[in-house]
């Protein structure tokens, strides 16, 4: 059963209020996960640093964090706000379809993350620690596998109804990628998939490729979960945390 | 001892039949058994002893089975709150330190037999494979000794963290530290990697297998707890895990006493 709806006018107070009252549904983890991970790679590399670790491998750590880190924090966090809602009946019985109601629930979460990459990206910038691409070419370090990561943990999330799952199939995911990295780049056909280009291989040959597929497939992806959402109903039965 | 057993019975029969943590271990080994190229466990050389190849589908399973092990865990103690039982549970008659034991003991014993039977298939595997029907014995020592003391030390965290800093988070955390403290090599950066309180079970496939199992014993951050790879140090690693593990548990009943104190 497709959910449908109609057009329901709401003055831009009223959307603003939508947009607040989201924000509340998306929970502190959704504000604090993004910069959380940053800050996790900002420990790692103080720890590498203390270790005597150089200057190139201090800088590929500190571009880990929006690279590997926050794609990961935001993927996990998206999760857990796709799988649980204590009212989605209620929720499937308003005329706003539930894939808009879900939409800005997770465009919270994309604020906060590309917000907390900004300002991280900037800091790095001038503090001279930044080691990525030029300045106005920094979003695409950690855009494309954010947005890829979190696809795909949105569609599990979708498909299986189950926070473990999912979350378990994008850790799985995301740590086969870090130990694989070597097998990864070393064939043409997974070469554009993989997701920590810019800090484990450089900014090189094939760097904007693989950032413009790992966009569009993510983007295709997210697709399909909109496409799944005009059946909300099948996320009813969800049972974990 | 009779409570304890009843909680931990309860808490295992309600565990062991969640269909996601069946799904999830199955799917992560078998992904990851399908994936684990030439340097996994199935490409030893015809002459490997059964020891060394268990040890070797132990560590491999080690990679990712935790990470599903403690995915499961995460939202156990949460949940009670989130649902109302926590309080209802805390009105029987038994002592909260012992609803926690209990908790953690059937949690970790219903997550853990996935993870079991799947080593047993492995084994099996082996067995057939190798023509040696002893590899059955060594996949459940393989267990025994690689697995379950990090299994132990994983739960501990994966039930009173998220508590404290909430299940997303956690999880997030915990998929960064599995990667930092088991895998990441000691040589690029400080990390717990290839030390006795790495729960993947470093030490104890070392001594099974013989020779190196990843790290173990490795010059690093922390050099005390990096000794020589061996029987001795296997069995204080497995201690060391198994008393790391009960570390979060304590300090967790403590805060809850006094929280059920003040309120």
């Amino acid at each position: 059963m497709a959910q449908y709806s109609w057009p329901v006018p709401l003055r831009r107070a009223g959307s603003r209020q939508l947009w607040r009252y989201e924000a509340r549904r998306a929970g502190w983890a959704a504000g604090v996960a993004p910069p959380a991970a940053l800050l996790g790679a900002v420990a790692m590399a103080l720890l590498a640093g203390n270790g005597g670790a150089g200057r190139r491998q201090i800088g590929n750590l500190l571009l880990a964090g929006p690279e590997a880190l926050l794609p990961l924090a935001v993927a996990m966090t998206a999760v857990t706000m796709v799988a649980r809602d204590g009212c989605r009946e209620l929720q499937l019985a308003l005329p706003t379809r539930y894939a808009h109601t879900l939409g800005r629930r997770l465009g919270v979460l994309a604020l906060a993350a590309a917000l907390a990459a900004l300002v991280y990206s900037a800091g790095l910038g001038l503090s001279g620690w930044w080691t990525g691409p030029d300045p106005l070419a920094s979003p695409l370090v950690w855009a494309p596998p954010t947005i890829w990561l979190a696809a795909v943990a949105v569609l599990l999330a979708v498909l299986s109804r189950s926070v473990v799952l999912a979350t378990s199939g994008i850790a799985g995911l995301w740590l086969c990628e870090q130990i694989l990295a070597d097998a990864l780049v070393g064939h043409d056909w997974t070469r554009p998939l993989f997701l920590f280009t810019t800090s484990r291989v450089g900014t090189g040959e094939g760097w904007l490729t693989n950032r413009l597929v790992l966009t569009l497939t993510g983007l295709l992806l997210a697709g399909a979960v909109a496409l799944l959402l005009r059946r909300p109903h099948l996320l009813l039965s969800e049972e974990e945390e | 001892m009779s409570e304890l057993l009843a909680v931990g019975r309860y808490e295992f029969r309600m565990q062991a039949r969640k269909r996601s943590l069946w799904l999830t271990m199955l799917i992560l080994a078998t992904v990851i058994a399908l994936f684990q190229g030439p340097a996994g466990p199935r490409y030893l050389p015809a002459d490997a002893t059964a020891p060394e190849v268990m040890a070797g589908w132990a560590l491999l399973f080690g990679i990712v089975l935790p990470l599903g092990f403690g995915m499961v865990l995460a939202d156990r103690l949460v949940r009670d709150r989130r649902l109302g039982t926590a309080a209802l549970l805390e009105s029987l008659p038994v002592r909260p330190g012992l609803l926690l034991a209990g908790k953690y003991l059937g949690g970790l014993a219903a997550t853990a037999l996935p993870v079991l039977l799947l080593m047993v298939v492995a084994g099996g595997y082996e067995a057939v494979h190798r023509a040696d029907p002893l590899m059955l014995g060594w996949a459940v020592l393989a267990f025994a000794v690689v697995m379950l003391p990090g299994l132990a030390f994983v739960a501990g965290f994966a039930l009173t963290c998220p508590l404290a800093i909430s299940a997303p988070l956690f999880r997030v955390f915990f998929v960064g530290y599995w990667f930092w403290g088991n895998m990441l090599t000691p040589d690029l950066m400080p990390t717990l990697t290839g030390t006795l309180l790495t729960p993947i079970g470093d030490y104890p496939a070392s001594w099974l297998s013989g020779g190196l199992a990843l790290f173990a014993g490795t010059p690093g951050w922390l050099s005390f707890l990096r000794p020589e790879p061996g029987a001795g140090s296997a069995l204080l690693s497995i201690a060391l895990l198994v008393l790391f593990g009960l570390l979060p548990l304590l300090v967790a009943n403590t805060v809850l006493s006094r929280r059920r104190h003040a309120a």
